[in-house]
């Protein structure tokens, strides 16, 4: 049984949270140890169970409607609203979760709750201060979004955009895949690139098929991998200048690469050590297939 | 105060782009939160509503763990709604307290169904206290980090690490009584 210690940086590794020096010595580490080498494995193998087997479905087409009919009504009440103290907690949900403690307290012991403990916020409060400050805000933001005027933003919520459309029903692939060469063909005549093609399905990354979107000017190819609930999108088109920075927008990572004279950029809301182990896949075949 | 209708309208434009494409994500979370595939539409539908009242406050956040905690803060306040009414709900058919997501098929060949459906990791993560089998499919499953963990389930970081080192070992516990189970069977 390894140490507390050994062992909290046994899950940090495993969950890509160490920073590069720390994993590296973690890594050290791990050569001269059998016994962490195969808790690591045990980790691994329930995580790709889990993954492999836990049932999971996407939200019915009546519960959408039905938010949507409910968000169109909420949207159209122009009236002036009193907002709730519920309300104005939405913001702020570690807040909200103080006060909901200590009424739950308080409605067990009968007695007034004493003050929560300061937590950091996502909201940073704005909620709870004065209705005009709330629209100020909101209206700032708004309007000085950055990514709405610079076309690397632009790039961005194209790519996002892409990502989120081939989601909707019925959108997600163009042609269906179940081994790469199906897909690579199909590309040939629908975009304006070709990008490598390759199935990773062992590793946990389904090749669902191909798409042609339409971005920076051109047909470009997305290449769709499921990965447990997650769907990945690989997007590939020829671009120059600065490649991009990884960054996450709306919740969806986007990481880059370069090979040859194709720009690459995987989409999705998994992990960041998640998509990037996809990215280093397709990197590593496509390093063979230049090479071999 | 009076909300303008053009402003109103672009805060559910924004909304629609940056909030509701974690419709999935938000469902299948609730899918584990919630007792009944009914409940966890209703508490989908509450959090959707609360996080479009609430997101002038979201400001570049994490827009994925601030919906996902706003709709473990309904579920948290739906139970102790109930807990100070003294309300008991009655066990819904087909849907006991677990297997949320496994609806279990009737008929004769049901009973060896059922042996796998005791086995499965669903069920063995039913079984887990609410806390361990939350910060499990936080992180295995929605593939949060520790950060986005601590934001959803609002408790310091070390608290996520060291609740999700317990959780795993305890389900390793159960999954390999699963396993010698299955090898004795063979047998």
């Amino acid at each position: 049984m390894p140490c507390a210690e050994t062992e909290s940086r046994l899950h940090a590794y495993f969950d890509g949270e160490l920073d590069a020096l720390a994993a590296a010595a973690f890594e050290g580490h791990l050569e001269s140890c059998a016994e962490c080498r195969a808790a690591l494995e045990a980790l691994e193998a329930m995580r790709s169970a889990l993954r492999a087997e836990l049932p999971y479905e996407r939200a019915p087409a009546a519960l959408a409607a039905r938010i949507t009919a409910a968000l169109d009504r909420e949207a159209s009440a122009t009236a002036p609203r009193q907002q709730s103290a519920e309300d104005e907690l939405a913001g702020d949900p570690l807040a909200a979760l103080a006060t909901l403690a200590a009424r739950g307290r308080a409605a067990r012991h009968g007695r007034r709750p004493a003050g929560g403990r300061s937590t950091p916020s996502f909201g940073r409060g704005l909620l709870t201060g004065a209705g005009g400050g709330l629209l100020a805000a909101a209206l700032a933001f708004f309007l000085i979004s950055p990514h709405v005027i610079s076309p690397r933003g632009a790039l961005l919520d194209d790519l996002v955009n892409a990502h989120v459309r081939s989601l909707l029903p019925a959108h997600l692939v163009d042609v269906e895949s179940t081994d790469r060469h199906t897909v690579k063909p199909w590309f040939a005549g629908h975009v304006d690139v070709s990008p490598a093609v390759y199935d990773f399905t062992a590793q946990g990354y389904r090749l669902l098929g191909g798409r042609a979107d339409y971005f920076e000017h051109q047909r470009a190819a997305a290449l769709v991998y499921q990965h447990g609930p997650h769907v990945i999108n690989v997007f590939s088109w020829a671009g120059e200048g600065a490649l991009p920075a990884d960054t996450t927008r709306n919740g969806y990572h986007l990481a880059f690469w370069e090979e040859g004279n194709l720009r690459y950029c995987a989409v999705s809301d998994t992990g960041w050590p998640e998509l990037l182990k996809l990215v280093s896949l397709i990197r590593a075949a496509e390093g063979q297939e230049s090479h071999g | 105060m009076t909300v303008e209708p053009s402003f109103t309208a672009a805060r559910r434009v924004r909304f629609d782009a940056q909030v509701l494409p974690h419709l999935d994500a938000a469902y299948r979370f609730a899918r584990w939160l919630a007792r009944s595939a009914a409940d966890a539409d209703d508490l989908v539908q509450e959090a959707m509503l609360r996080a479009f009242r609430g997101f002038d406050g979201l400001r570049g956040g994490d827009v994925k763990a601030w919906l996902f905690a706003i709709m473990r803060n309904c579920h948290l306040t739906g139970i102790a709604q109930r807990d100070r009414r003294g309300f008991v709900p009655l066990p819904e058919e087909g849907d006991p307290q677990h297997g949320a997501l496994v609806c279990p098929a009737p008929g004769p060949e049901s009973a060896s169904m059922r042996r796998d459906e005791e086995r499965s990791l669903a069920r063995l993560l039913e079984d887990l206290p609410p806390e361990h089998r939350e910060v499990l499919i936080l992180r295995e499953i929605e593939e949060l980090d520790y950060r986005e963990i601590a934001a959803v389930t609002q408790v310091p970081l070390g608290t996520v690490m060291s609740r999700l080192a317990r959780a795993r070992a305890a389900l390793k516990v159960r999954w390999s009584m699963r396993s010698e189970e299955e090898r004795d069977a063979m047998r």
